[in-house]
């Protein structure tokens, strides 16, 4: 402490912005790949993108991710991230379960819609049971009653609004995490080294600002996707001879 | 209803004529086409008619062996951005017909007024109600909301699609500014269970070109078929969609709901397509002769 006076006032803006805080914490458990939602068995239909020769190296990987982030699921689930987030903040249990039934809805696949409900309610699993809230269990009650699987967005924003984890922090970790998880099946299906893997996510990280400033932007009326060929190569996956993934 | 805002751009109108926009604006439409069928023991007769400006129904004889065809037609020829249209069919319990655009839909370019289209699809417990899209040519700088609602009660059927064409392919037009729109909400017994919103806006000359995008694809076409037996289906329904890199094709039953794409570079051949998945998909889902009504061949 005694140092970190001693610098500048400007180092002790960086050092202090980046202390990290219970809620970033709560994030990186959360989002950490260790975190039992199974998320390395789904590859959002990137391997039939690599079985067909659409992405086969580090460049066409990232500019691939790059859709998937900017116009297509990661779009679609951070409008609803947001208002998953926005509904529970305002305490309003009506809007939140439209807000999930909508997510469940708009899944353009089997194996899109089964990736992002089974990760969901893993999630949702694993964390009432180690942080147990009475106003969570109460919601997922809600939930059952009405027969709606919290998608993977959803699942996540009702956990952090609830934590009271802010919406921008928290959308940002929910991207990354997803970007993040594709990156590693791209890695595996190329296959890439981990440098050039980690070079796609240095360049994917730049951009995951970008799509949380939009989204916290954009209006509820142009929610939505374009990625016709993802949701091509999710659905020729379902009949992909030999598999490693899920999705 | 807002007409096309005064700028001096010049527009083309349905006759394929320039005007200057600011000196002829040209009025927007709100045309409405609805149709029911009813079956009160006499097999599936029309039950209610309405038609607005410009939108017209006609009933051209079905051919020998099938359903009864309810043409729409669009005698404006196109649609101007302001333009609002409302379409309605509904098949009552035991009815089976089809419904059918007459020809191909054509969205002009706007200086920022939206068309917007809304269809909504019903069917009552033990119908069967067909809608067959022709293509929609949305020119570049076009701007169109278009929103498909399927509502199904009980073990009711819909076959329904959609025809995207990305610019006048004949005069090398491609689609790089706009607003596109399409969404798709399908309800089983009033609950939501599939929705699916392509969302274009602005500037897209690089997600048309991109891998996870269009992949330079000229048209993209989508139809979803709601029926109790849509799971059962998804194999043989793969047998009617094409190999190789041509036509893109692929199905999926999602939320119990059977849906199939193509995306296509050249709009023949994803027409070509669908229709043949479409002819095999009747014929094989509801008995009925495998193939389409003759329109679709004009």
């Amino acid at each position: 402490m005694r140092t970190a006076t001693s610098i500048s006032i400007i180092m002790t803006m960086q050092i202090d912005q980046t202390q990290p805080s219970a809620a970033l914490l709560r994030l990186m458990t959360w989002l950490s790949p260790a975190f039992p939602v199974g998320a390395y068995t789904y590859s959002h239909g990137l391997e039939w993108a690599v079985e067909s020769g659409l992405i086969n190296s580090g460049d066409t990987l990232s500019s691939w991710l790059e859709s998937v982030l900017h116009d297509g699921s990661g779009r679609l689930d951070a409008d609803l991230f947001c208002a998953a987030w926005t509904a529970v903040e305002a305490d309003d249990l009506a809007a939140f379960l439209t807000v999930a039934e909508t997510a469940q809805a708009a899944r353009s696949t089997a194996e899109l819609a089964l990736e992002s409900s089974a990760q969901g309610a893993a999630f949702l699993l694993t964390v009432t049971a180690v942080w147990p809230e009475p106003r969570l269990t109460a919601w997922q009650a809600a939930l059952t009653a009405r027969q709606v699987t919290a998608t993977s967005p959803v699942a996540v924003a009702l956990a952090a609004a609830i934590a009271g984890i802010d919406l921008r922090a928290a959308l940002a970790a929910f991207l990354h995490a997803f970007v993040a998880n594709l990156i590693s099946a791209g890695v595996r299906l190329v296959p890439l080294g981990q440098t050039d893997g980690q070079r796609a996510m240095a360049l994917l990280e730049n951009q995951i600002h970008g799509a949380v400033e939009a989204a916290l932007k954009r209006d509820m009326c142009s929610f939505g996707s374009a990625t016709p060929m993802v949701d091509w190569a999710s659905m020729k996956h379902e009949n992909q001879y030999t598999r490693l993934f899920r999705s | 209803m807002a007409g096309l805002s005064a700028a001096a751009v010049p527009i083309e109108t349905q006759g394929g004529a320039q005007v200057q926009g600011s000196e002829t604006p040209v009025a927007a439409v709100s045309g409405r086409a609805d149709i029911r069928f009813v079956d009160q023991g006499d097999g599936t007769r029309l039950q209610t008619l309405y038609q607005h400006n410009p939108m017209r129904i006609l009933f051209p004889q079905a051919a020998v062996g099938d359903l009864p065809l309810a043409a729409i037609v669009n005698t404006a020829g196109g649609f101007v951005g302001g333009d609002q249209v409302a379409i309605a069919a509904h098949v009552g319990a035991r009815c089976r017909a089809l419904v059918a655009q007459q020809a191909a839909e054509k969205i002009y370019r706007s200086t920022g007024a939206v068309t917007t289209i809304d269809v909504n699809l019903s069917a009552a417990p033990g119908s069967w109600l067909e809608w067959l899209p022709q293509e929609t040519i949305v020119f570049d700088q076009a701007c169109l909301r278009r929103r498909t609602c399927i509502d199904v009660t009980g073990n009711g059927q819909v076959l329904a699609g959609e025809i995207l064409v990305f610019g006048r392919a004949a005069m090398a037009e491609v689609f790089r500014h706009g607003l596109l729109r399409e969404v798709w909400e399908v309800r089983r017994d009033k609950r939501l269970v599939w929705l699916d919103a392509l969302h274009l806006e602005g500037a897209m000359t690089a997600l048309m070109a991109s891998a996870a995008g269009f992949a330079g694809a000229g048209a993209t076409a989508t139809a979803v078929y709601v029926g109790e037996d849509a799971d059962g289906l998804l194999e043989k329904v793969r047998d009617f969609l094409p190999a190789g890199d041509h036509v893109r094709s692929a199905a999926t039953v999602v939320n119990g709901i059977l849906v199939i794409r193509w995306l296509a570079p050249r709009a023949q051949d994803l027409r070509r397509e669908f229709g043949v998945f479409w002819a095999h998909f009747r014929a094989e889902v509801a008995d009925l002769p495998g193939r389409l009504p003759r329109l679709w061949h004009i």
